[in-house]
Formats: C-alpha cells, structure tokens, sequence
C-alpha cells in the first residue's frame, strides 16, 4: 500500500439530502495519470475536492503516500490543483503567478526567479513572465495555471476538467501537452472530466463514476473492450446493448434474429451483452451467415462512417461503424445491407444492470 | 463611490445610456447650480461687491481654523476605524452561509433614524450615562468621566454610524471574487490568514477605497451626530455652519464655510479616487 501516490478509502460525502460520494476506494500509483470519468453530478469533482482539502468527507480517508491527510488544511498538503476556470490571480503577472507558492514558501528572490524561468520554459512560456494575465490567450492560460502548480512539485497534481473551456482543436493540441508534461515531470496526475474521448486518449487508468461510486477502474482498452457495467459500456463510447434470451438451453441474442452467442465464452443464459459498432461489419448481400438490414440512418465523419441499420422484426436499431473508405459502394438511407457480428468482442454485462 | 452601483459592468443601448444620462445631468445641474450661489454669496460683501474678505477673516480665525483641522482629523479617524473593523465583517459575511441574514443586521440600523441611533451614544456616554454608571458604581472613578462632547464621542458616534456604508462597499467587491481564488492560495501554501492578504485582501481594495471616499466625505460633512455627540464647544465645520445659519444667520459665511469643506473634501478623496482607479486598473479582467 504504501507503493500508491495517491490512496482514498471508503470515502463517502453528502450535501444535505444529496449523497454525492458512497464509499469509494481507489488506489494511484506514482506517476500515474488516472482520469475520473462521470456525467456531471456522479462525485467525480466532489472527491477531487476532497483530496485537494477543499471538502471534508463523511466518513473514509485520504492518503498521501502512504499518509493521512484526511484531516490536513488543503494548505498544508502536498498537491496541488488545476481548476476549470483556472483561477489565475487576476492582480498578479504572469511570474508573479507562477511564483506565487514561491513567495508564501519565503523563497529566496534569486532562486524563485530561476525556478519561474525554468518551469515557464517548461511550459513554454519563455519571457511573458511580465505579461497580465488578460493579455494571454486561453492555451497560455491554461499553461500558466499548470506552471503555478508545478513548481510546487507536488506528489499529485489534481486537473479539474481544465480543458472544457476551449476550442476542440486547442484542446487536442494541449491533451497532448499534457500527456507530455505529466511524462517528463513524472508527476502523479489526477484529471477530471466528462469527456471520454479526452479519457481514454490520455490516461494510463481510467475510473468511471456513477452516481458517487466508481463502477470500474481499469486500463482505457480495457475499460472499452471490456465494460463492468451496462453504465461504463454506454457512457464510454457507443455501443448496442443486446438482450440474451435463453432458447432451447442456449443464449441467444433474441433481437439479433436468433443469433446464438459463441460458446467459447462463459455466457450465462440471461443477461445484456455489448456489442461495439465497430465489431458489427457489412457483409455482401449473398453471404448467408448474415442478418438482413435495412440503413435507416447514415453518418460520414471523416475517417469514420457510421450507420444506423434496422432489423425487420426487430424494435432495437443496430449501430454499426466502419473506416469510410471500406464502405460498400451504392451504401444509402434505405438500401438493405446484411449485417455480421463479431461476437467474440461482444462483452458480456452481469445481471441486467 | 460610482464603482458601488457601476462595479457589474452592463452593457447598455445608446438610448438606455441617454435615460441614464439625464437624471445625473439633472442631479449633476442642480448641485452645480447650487454650488454656484454658495459662491457667488460667499464672494460678495455687504455691499454688493466682490471680495475675499470673508475667507480671510474665516482662514485667519483660530476657531475656524480649529474648526477645520478638527473635521479632517475626525474624519480620517472615523474613516481607519471603519475600514479596519468592516474588513473583518465584510469577510466574515463574505463567507457566511447566511450571507443574507447578516447583510440585513448591518444595514438594519438604517431602520431607525439617525438621531435616534446617535441619540443611543448619549444614553451610553453621557455624565449619568451607562457607562459612568457603572463606572462609578464598581467605584473605579467618584466623578462621572467626561467622554459625551468630546472627539473621541464624535469619532465613535460617527464610526457606527456609517460602518454598513464601508462593509457593503467592501463586500460588494469581495463577493465577486472567485472563491476558486482563495482556494488556489491555499493549494499553493498559503494559509487562510496569508490568503487574505495575497489574494483577498489586494482583489477587494477598490471596493474598500470607495468605502473609505463615501465614509470621509459623510463624516467630514455630519451635522447631526457632531452637534449630539460633540457638543457645541468643540466644532467641526459641519456644526459651525449649523451654527452660522440656525443662530447667527449668516448666509454669507455659512457659504463660505461650506465652500470650505467642498475644497478640503475634495483634496482629501482625490488621492482615494487616483489610487482606486489605479489599482482597478491593476486587476486583469478575466
């Protein structure tokens, strides 16, 4: 235990009537950059919240390095925070900003101005450190509030949903950044947000939150291939939710036209299974291991097409999505299609979450 | 002062600013209008004729001169004391859950009429007052004190008097900083007594300047708190000139007094006011 960076245990938090964290555990390792991952409302800022010091739980703690510090003013603990709307002091210059934990530390003026030098290099922010605030573009910004929390070196560096308020471009851009950033610093990195894509596309682990619990904790890949929950499945990109129906003692996927699941896996004989759009392929018309279709919806996105395809007979439409230029020519709303599932990839979701 | 009703920034039509413009300009006309005929009056001799005489029989009067000095002193006084006792407060409501509640305590006392707030001093201070009541009967002094009808009556009198005006002043910049602010000093080390200081503190300071403008020229130009409290003896300019027109009847003079207090007021807040521009200037609008 005392390996992880960052250790919460049974914490538990409400406000008033509203319980926004039940019991969560969670364990970081150092220089691990997890992602809390949550619809607005299920906890995820909450504990952030928390082990910034900002809130104090109900009930389970909070360690640092193997330390408690459920009961340390947020002032007096080693982490530090980037906040949504960054919180830049808006009276300070850029440096000032920046060395703003410099100064409350009583640090030596030479070797604080050196630090801010080097972390705003880091940041690569070489010479605004006179700059205002106000003159600074939003990318800038963000770098600034980073820089202020990296000097402090902290054990684990809290990022609440800093990039939700910029332009999607910038914000790829500085994800990357980032990413870079928590490698070269080798900083323990906690980042918050509702975006999934962001998730996956940065984090070494990722925890989804649903209503202040954590439903999974797990390696992106591996919370996408393989959701714990009906929850994680659907919140973590798209996905069809198929009922398993049990038939003459085998599972079958009822609104797949009766399609049994492989045996090879261990399949309970009800239940929900996950099915990728990716893992639904277009088949020629004249193979026979496939489902009729008809497209009832059509979505270029650039490298990806996505179609939405109904089964006749079937209520629930199936999303399918393939690279766009693997796409079968005279592909339009309305033309039939035959559809093939690439079962093995389905996961299999417990009891009927 | 304007940063009071100002501070939220709204964006106002052409026409919306003309509505606006013509009660100030009515009100901004009328006191000019005003100011003028106290000029013009305390300009003019006996005989219809222009002339300094009565400013310099005003300038050179000890009393007068006293006069002066003493409302300047009385009004700083009242002004540090309620800056440092509203900075607290106003933090404190700042914080406060029941932020409303408390807002409405400090105002509450504009329920009742100023005389009658003042006249609450005089019960307390006064020779047969609580206080050298009970003075007197823990046999700490045999004659009552002398505190009613002295500056440091008038100071406190007027220091409560116009203590709400400093903490809404104050607090109605300091509830528009970002709590996140205070919560990045304390990310950053800082504790809550030094985030004060490097965050509150430098954020809220237009706010308590304004306070500090409003709360000087209020004391500085207090008539009915300095003729309760500080008696007659020992005036300030506010109750000379209650004196040159309630009991002597001179116009004249009572204008020139008031002119006076314009000038010295005025020379006392410009300072204020070029240090709350410049420090607004100062904070990044983010």
């Amino acid at each position: 235990m005392t390996e992880s960076a960052l250790t919460v245990r049974g914490v538990s938090k409400s406000f008033g009537r509203v319980q926004a964290l039940r019991g969560v555990s969670l364990d970081i390792g150092h220089g691990e950059f997890v992602s809390f991952l949550g619809p607005s409302g299920c906890g995820k800022t909450t504990l952030l919240r928390i082990i910034a010091g900002f809130e104090t739980p109900n009930a389970g703690e909070v360690l640092i390095g193997g330390k408690p510090i459920t009961h340390l003013p947020a002032f007096r603990r080693p982490v530090g925070i980037v906040f949504q709307n960054l919180a830049l002091f808006p009276h300070l210059s850029v440096a000032s900003n920046v060395g703003f934990g410099l100064a409350v530390r009583r640090e030596a003026a030479a070797v604080a101005k050196r630090k801010i030098e080097d972390v705003l290099a880091l940041v690569e922010l070489q010479g605004f450190g006179d700059r205002r605030v106000h003159q600074l573009s939003g990318g800038q910004r963000q770098r600034v509030a980073l820089a202020r929390a990296l000097i402090m070196q902290p054990d684990v560096l809290l990022l609440d949903e800093p990039l939700s308020a910029l332009d999607l471009k910038l914000r790829r851009q500085l994800q990357g950044e980032l990413k870079r950033l928590q490698r070269r610093t080798g900083t323990t990195f906690v980042f918050v947000t509702h975006d999934q894509e962001e998730a996956l596309a940065m984090s070494d682990r990722v925890a989804v939150f649903r209503n202040g619990q954590i439903d999974q904790v797990g390696a992106p890949e591996a919370v996408y291939r393989n959701p714990a929950t009906r929850f994680v499945a659907e919140f973590v990109g798209e996905t069809n939710i198929i009922e398993l129906q049990r038939q003459d003692g085998r599972a079958v996927l009822a609104n797949l036209g009766g399609i049994t699941m492989p045996a090879a896996q261990e399949v309970p004989m009800t239940g929900l299974v996950s099915l990728r759009p990716e893992n639904v392929v277009l088949l020629p018309a004249d193979d026979p291991s496939g489902v009729a279709a008809k497209v009832a919806d059509l979505e270029f996105g650039g490298m990806t097409l996505r179609l939405l395809a109904e089964i006749p007979g079937c209520v629930q439409p199936i999303r399918a999505a393939m690279p766009a230029e693997r796409a079968p020519a005279g592909l339009a709303v309305g033309a039939p299609v035959r559809l093939g599932f690439d079962l093995a990839s389905a996961a299999i979701l417990p009891g009927a979450a | 002062m304007a940063a009071i009703i100002s501070g939220t920034g709204l964006a106002l039509s052409p026409a919306a600013r003309l509505l606006l413009a013509l009660p100030k300009a009515l009100a901004i006309g009328a006191f000019l209008f005003s100011l003028l005929g106290l000029m013009i009056a305390s300009f003019t001799d006996a005989g219809g004729g222009a002339s300094l005489a009565l400013y310099h029989d005003l300038l050179n009067s000890h009393a007068t001169r006293l006069a002066i000095w003493r409302t300047l002193w009385v009004a700083t006084m009242v002004t540090l004391i309620c800056l440092v006792t509203a900075y607290p407060l106003a933090t404190f409501i700042a914080r406060s859950r029941h932020r409303d509640l408390m807002l409405i305590l400090v105002i509450s006392p504009w329920l009742t009429s100023l005389v009658i707030r003042t006249f609450g001093w005089v019960v307390l201070l006064g020779n047969r007052g609580v206080i050298n009541q009970i003075l007197m009967g823990i046999g700490l002094t045999s004659e009552p004190i002398q505190i009613i009808f002295t500056p440091f009556a008038l100071v406190l009198g007027l220091a409560h008097v116009l203590l709400p005006f400093m903490v809404i002043s104050i607090l109605s910049v300091m509830m528009q900083i970002d709590r996140r602010l205070t919560e990045a000093g304390m990310s950053l080390g800082a504790g809550p007594v030094e985030t004060f200081f490097r965050v509150t503190l430098p954020l809220s300071a237009p706010g308590a300047l304004s306070g500090c403008a409003l709360v000087y020229l209020i004391s500085a130009g207090a008539i009915v708190t300095p003729l309760l409290l500080g008696g007659l003896r020992d005036r300030v300019i506010g109750t000379q000139i209650f004196q040159e027109i309630f009991a002597l009847y001179d116009f004249p003079r009572a204008a020139a007094l008031a002119l006076i207090l314009v000038v010295t007021s005025l020379i006392a807040i410009t300072p204020i006011q070029i240090a709350e521009a410049w420090l607004r200037g100062r904070i990044s609008r983010i």
